[in-house]
This record gives structure tokens, sequence and C-alpha cells, in this order.
């Protein structure tokens, strides 16, 4: 058992390393140059050569992956010459680089072509004096300094060379002087939990990727705790009236219900619900982040959605795996003993039944968070699903590459847990 | 039939005359009532397509009528938010996915719709990695295994947005996206079916023999994993017509101008308030089309596999 849990989860490692690659280079490849995304099409080639050059992506395809997943301060620190370290911003709860200088934490700033530095105080305010540096000179006589800027980066600047960059405000694109020649963006890369900044929308991934996951799980825990029993009592009717006309009822309607798409049910169910009846809301709009505990209606017709689709599938397994208990030589010993029918069915029967679904359900994970997307599409439910979807489409690499390193563990671990159900459930299989 | 012939391949030369082979295996699906309801529904839409390829009751891009008018005697199933016939649209909408694919950057439009050559496209890398994978075995079959876990493990949505997102919208895409998450699970199939064939005295004769491995692999372990092959061919077939309307409802399906139904679905939702038949038909018939293939399938194995009793 030790051995198969241990080779499950070096498997789901090497899962993990294989997808992240891939999806890494897919978006390398097709998703064409970021930067007009983010600063619009009217964004003049030297504005996205500079928001390039801050977002560090003139380095090589392979030191990003690098540095996205195990971080890049190291290579850093080799540059600026001093320990670089994160403190949390007591504002907005994000990481932010200093620095560390015989234990004050440190920024710099050029202003007027003179170095400032800004020591941290314990208040998280900053004190700006002249900086006493020494520039390190170069073999073409340059003389640069290496220093952490008050965005972030690990950044280069030349005395007396200030260059023009373009910074991304609130307003627009603003030009600046006194600016850095080269940038590296510090992160802490996967590995230790940081998994960058979202290119669509300039705050971590990290925090905001919690939330969604969260609102994804309730929606699916409802749906999954709705569709369970269901599921379980309809499949086995079915299962033990094989070939009857409610066996073939249940099986038509859930074969129906698996095979007609997400969206489709969706807006049907929105159709019926929202708009002629107005019984329920026909979309999920949050008002506030906890909304959907303000407000439970908001979940009915997602959940129902769901629920439509998953039902099926799960009533069509029950009830195979019902057939097949039914018609072994067990059940007909326990009725030809003279047990009464609906005892052999719930002490004998349904328990060996139960089996094969429970497993089932544990594979089809990955089904349901195709699911999931659409109907938080058609919903505009702010969960995982619509957080992938918007990433994906705007070609948000640390934005997509979380979210799905998120789902592919779901996906995986839960197969495990399935696995190990099934050994706890059957007694006759044994893994090595 | 137009969905069966992409598998059937390899009927030996002796014996009965090759059309009534042909007749013998597709008469069993008239054994079955669910396959017979499945191959109608299935068959009705190949027609609606292939009537549509020489008529429709307008032309189906041009706005030429009142906007979002409900059934009426012109127009049998309303009109769209453009004022575009529904049942045009309908109509033409089954080309792109069953009867013709289009790439605009060559000026070519090849029969045979997108989410054919999808399946076509996820059977052949399927096959080809499943049986080496199952006939070679050790460390072939170790990493290919390990790659299809990866490959499994990808929420396939992701994969189909990441890719599309990636190398932009298109009929060739479309089928990309489809080949690439449907081959690991017929390469999982076809292992199987390999691992199981391969211990057949057959394929010790031809060993012996000293055929070479990709011609007892594709020659003789193939063909005689073939018919739970086009089960789960036609099952696929149903998961790409369900995934492309997944895709058009998404805003990143089939381009245009070419109307296809999940795109229909995507663009008549927003006036949903207003007009409701512009979102039911094509609703109702990316729902058929997909049961249809369902029972179809369904119904197949069955009758298949009460003869391997």
């Amino acid at each position: 058992m030790a051995r198969f849990i241990i080779r499950s989860l070096v498997s789901t490692v090497i899962t993990l390393f294989i997808v992240s690659i891939a999806l890494f280079l897919l978006l390398e490849a097709g998703s064409g140059d970021i930067t007009v995304k983010i600063l619009g099409v009217f964004s003049t080639p030297e504005q996205r050569a500079s928001y390039r050059n801050q977002l560090g992506l003139d380095d090589p395809v392979y030191l990003r992956y690098i540095d996205w997943l195990i971080g890049n301060e190291w290579r850093a620190e080799r540059q600026v010459g001093l320990d670089l370290v994160t403190v949390e911003d007591p504002v907005t709860g994000e990481d932010t680089w200093w620095a560390d200088v015989d234990g004050h934490l440190v920024r710099w700033s050029l202003e007027d072509g003179e170095l400032m530095q800004m020591a941290r105080q314990e208040d998280g305010s900053t004190v700006a004096s002249p900086a006493d540096v020494v520039w390190a000179v170069d073999e073409n006589g340059q003389e640069s300094f290496w220093g952490v800027d008050d965005k972030n980066n690990a950044v280069k600047w030349v005395r007396g060379e200030g260059a023009e960059v373009w910074v991304l405000t609130k307003a627009g694109m603003r030009k600046e002087g006194d600016g850095p020649q080269d940038y590296i963006p510090l992160r802490k890369g996967l590995l230790r939990g940081d998994a960058g900044k979202s290119l669509q929308y300039g705050r971590p991934v990290s925090l905001t990727l919690w939330p969604r996951v969260r609102n994804t799980l309730i929606l699916a825990g409802v749906a999954f705790l709705v569709v369970m029993p269901l599921a379980l009592v309809f499949g086995i009717i079915a299962g033990i009236n094989e070939g009857r006309p409610i066996d073939r009822f249940i099986s038509v309607t859930s074969l129906g219900a698996t095979a007609t798409p997400e969206f489709v049910t969706g807006i049907f169910l929105i159709m019926i619900f929202g708009i002629w009846l107005q019984w329920l809301p026909a979309v999920a709009i949050f008002t506030s982040p906890d909304a959907i505990l303000e407000n439970p209606l908001l979940l009915a017709l997602p959940v129902m959605t769901l629920t439509a689709v998953e039902l099926g599938y799960v009533i069509r397994m029950t009830r195979a795996s019902m057939v097949e208990v039914m018609g072994s030589p067990y059940i007909r010993t326990a009725i030809l003993k003279g047990m009464p029918y609906w005892r052999v069915v719930i002490r004998h029967a349904v328990r060996n039944a139960l089996m094969a679904p429970i497993t089932i359900i544990m594979l089809h994970v990955n089904w349901l968070i195709g699911g999931v997307v659409v109907v938080e599409a058609i919903f505009g439910y702010p969960g995982l699903g619509k957080y992938i979807y918007d990433a994906a489409i705007f070609g948000d690499v640390n934005a997509v590459e979380a979210a799905a390193m998120v789902t592919v563990i779901i996906a995986v671990m839960t197969r495990i847990i399935g696995d190990l159900a099934y050994t706890f459930l059957n007694p006759r299989i044994r893994y090595a | 039939m137009a969905v069966a012939q992409p598998t059937a391949g390899a009927v030996p030369s002796q014996g009965p005359s090759r059309w009534a082979k042909m007749w013998k295996s597709i008469s069993i699906v008239f054994e079955s009532r669910i396959a017979t309801v499945g191959m109608v529904l299935v068959l009705f839409w190949v027609i609606i397509g292939l009537i549509s390829l020489v008529w429709t009751p307008y032309p189906p891009n041009a706005p030429e009528f009142q906007q979002n008018l409900p059934p009426n005697t012109t127009n049998w199933l309303g009109t769209d938010h453009l004022g575009r016939d529904l049942l045009s649209r309908l109509m033409v909408g089954t080309q792109v996915i069953l009867l013709k694919t289009r790439l605009p950057w060559a000026g070519l439009v090849f029969p045979i719709g997108v989410a054919i050559w999808g399946v076509i496209g996820s059977v052949l890398v399927g096959a080809f990695l499943g049986l080496n994978a199952g006939y070679r075995g050790g460390w072939w079959d170790q990493v290919t295994m390990q790659f299809l876990d990866a490959l499994i493990a990808f929420p396939v949505i992701v994969l189909y947005l990441v890719v599309i997102a990636a190398l932009g919208q298109g009929d060739l895409v479309v089928i990309l996206a489809i080949t690439v998450t449907g081959a690991p699970g017929v390469a999982r199939l076809v292992r199987s079916l390999a691992l199981d064939i391969k211990t057949r005295d057959y394929i010790r004769a031809a060993e012996t023999r000293g055929e070479s491995p990709w011609y007892i692999m594709f020659v003789e372990i193939l063909p005689n994993a073939r018919g739970p092959l086009l089960v789960d061919s036609m099952l696929r077939v149903g998961y790409a017509i369900f995934a492309i309307g997944t895709l058009g409802f998404l805003g990143i399906g089939l381009p245009p101008p070419d109307p296809d139904w999940g795109t229909m679905v995507n663009e008549a939702r927003k006036n949903i308030f207003t007009n409701q038949w512009a979102v039911i038909w094509p609703s109702l018939a990316i729902a058929s089309l997909v049961i249809g293939l369902n029972l179809f399938a369904d119904g197949l194995r069955e009758e298949l596999t009460r003869y391997q009793k």
C-alpha cells in the first residue's frame, strides 16, 4: 500500500511537471505579444518594448520557466550583492521586496540623476535619504548600480544615463526619465507558494486565485451532495427492475441528460426558472465576496445545471453495476433461501454494487471541471472555471499555469483517493 | 454510414462478397431498437446537411427579415437578432461539424466535417501509441503511459482554451484540439485490446514467420480490435460535437462565416429575454445529434458484446 501511494505521488509530480512545461510552451508559442493585450492596440512600439523589459519578457523562455518554478531572487542577489527579503504590505497583503543592508530594509530610486535610498520603518512607511552607494564600473567605463526599486524589481541603473521608461499607471502609460536599464521582476516561484503576478490584473495570482477556488468548491460540493443520493437511488431502482418500463425510462432520461451539453441544459433552466416562471435568479451576480453564503438562491440554477449533467452519468454507472450484482449467484442463493427481497437488495446487493460508482465518480472529476467552466460562463459565477477561461483567452501565463496546477492536483488526488477507496471497499484488490 | 466509414478497413477478399459482408455488419444496427433510433437521428441531420449543400430556404447569412420573429409561415423557425432565417442557419450548421472542413488560408474546403476529422486524428494517434505500448511493452509502455496519464490529468477544457487562445480560431485548430484530447482515451483502449490480442496464437504464428513488429501491430492486431474501437469512435464523434458546441458557446469555436450551432446559441443568449426561439432551436439540434450518436453507439455496443458472449 505504501509503495502504491509513493508511486502515485511520484507519478503526480511528473505529471504536474509535464503539464506545466507543455502549458508554458503553448502559451509562449501562440499568445503573440502579450504587451499588446495589456497596453492596448494603440500603444507605441517603444511603450511595448519598455514594458516587455519591465516584465522580464526579454529573457529566454527556459530562464522564465525556471523563474516561474523556483523564483529568481537567487539570480538577482548575485547582481545586487545583498540579501533580498520579502515583507508583507500591511495595506494590500501583497509581498514586497527589499534589500537587507545590515539589518535595515532598503530600496532605491533615481531622482534627477541622484540615487535616493528609502529605508523601511517599522510602521511600513519609508524615509528617503541620499544613498551612499559605490557605483560599479564595468569594462566600458559605465558606472552602474543594481538595486531594488519600489515596484518589486531588481533593476540596474546607469549613472548619468537615466533611461526613458514607460510606466503603466491607472491613467495609462506615463513617460519617466531616470529609469533603469534592465529589470528582473522579483518572485519566489511556484514551489515556494508564489505563482507570480497576473498579467491581466497586475495582482499576485496566489491572492486572487483562492477566493475563486473556494467559490468553485462550494458549487461543486453542493452539486455533489445533490447528485449522489439521487443518482444512487435512481440507479438502484433502475438496476433491480432491469428491462421493465421504469428502467427504460430512467435509462433513456439519464442518457439524454448526459448527452445534452451543459450550456444547453443551463440555457433551458434559465428560460424556465429565470424568465418564464421568474422563481430563481438567472445569473449569479456577486455583490460581495460572500454573496453565495448570504443568498444561497444564487447557487440554485448553477447547481441544477451541473446536477442534470452529472446525474445521468452516475445513474448509468450505478445501474450497470447493480444489474451485474443482481445476476450473481450469491444473490440468487439469498433469494432462494427465503430472505425477504428488500433485505437481499439492501444488505447484499447494494453494498457490493456501490463500489464501482464510487471510484468512477472520483475518476469523473476531470469531466466535472470542464462542466464547471461552462456553467460558470453561463451564469457569470466567479469561480475557478471562469478564472481559467478569462486567463486563457488573455494569454495570462501566470494565472493559467497556477489555475491549471490546481485543477490537475484536484484531478490526480481524487483519482488516487478513488483507487484507495476501492481497495478498502473491495478486499480482493491489493496493490503491491 | 457516413460515420462508420473511417474505421472500416481491411475486409478480407474471400468468402461472401464485400457488400454482403458490409450489409451483414450494418444490419446488426437494426437488431437493437436503441441503435436504430440513434441512427435515424444521426441520418436525419446528415440528410439535412446534404440538402443544405444545394438548397436552403433563404441565404443563411443574409439579414433579410425583421429581427427576433417567432416561428411563422415565411420563416418556419423564426429569425435571429440580425433578422436572419433560423431554419437556413440551422441547416447550414450541420455542414461545418459533419460535412466540410474549411482552410481559408489555402482557399480549400475538404469533405467530412471537423468533428469527424478530429476523431479520425485521435484514433490514428491513439492507435499508434496504444499499439506500441501494448504490443512492445516494457520501456515503451512505461513512457507512453506516463505521458498519457499527464494528458488525461490535464483538464480537457483548459487544453481546448489554451490551444485555441494560442493558435487562434480555425477549423484545423479545433481538429487538432480534438485529436490531442481524444488520443489518450483511444490509446488506453487500444493498449488494453492489444495486451489481450497479443496472447493469441495467430500473433505467435506471425512472429514465427518473422513478420516485423509494425506488420503485426497494424495488420494483425489493429483489424482484430476494430469492434470496440468503432463503438468508441462513435461515442467520440458525439463528444467532439459536444465540445465544438461548447467552444462555440464560449465564443472561441469554429470561425464565421458559416453558422455553427454553439456560436448561434452564444449570440442568441444575449437576447434571451426577448427571443427564446433563437436559443431553443440550435440547442435542440446539438442535443438531438449528440443523443443520437450516443444511442447509436450504446445500442451497437450492446449488440456487439451480445455476439461475443
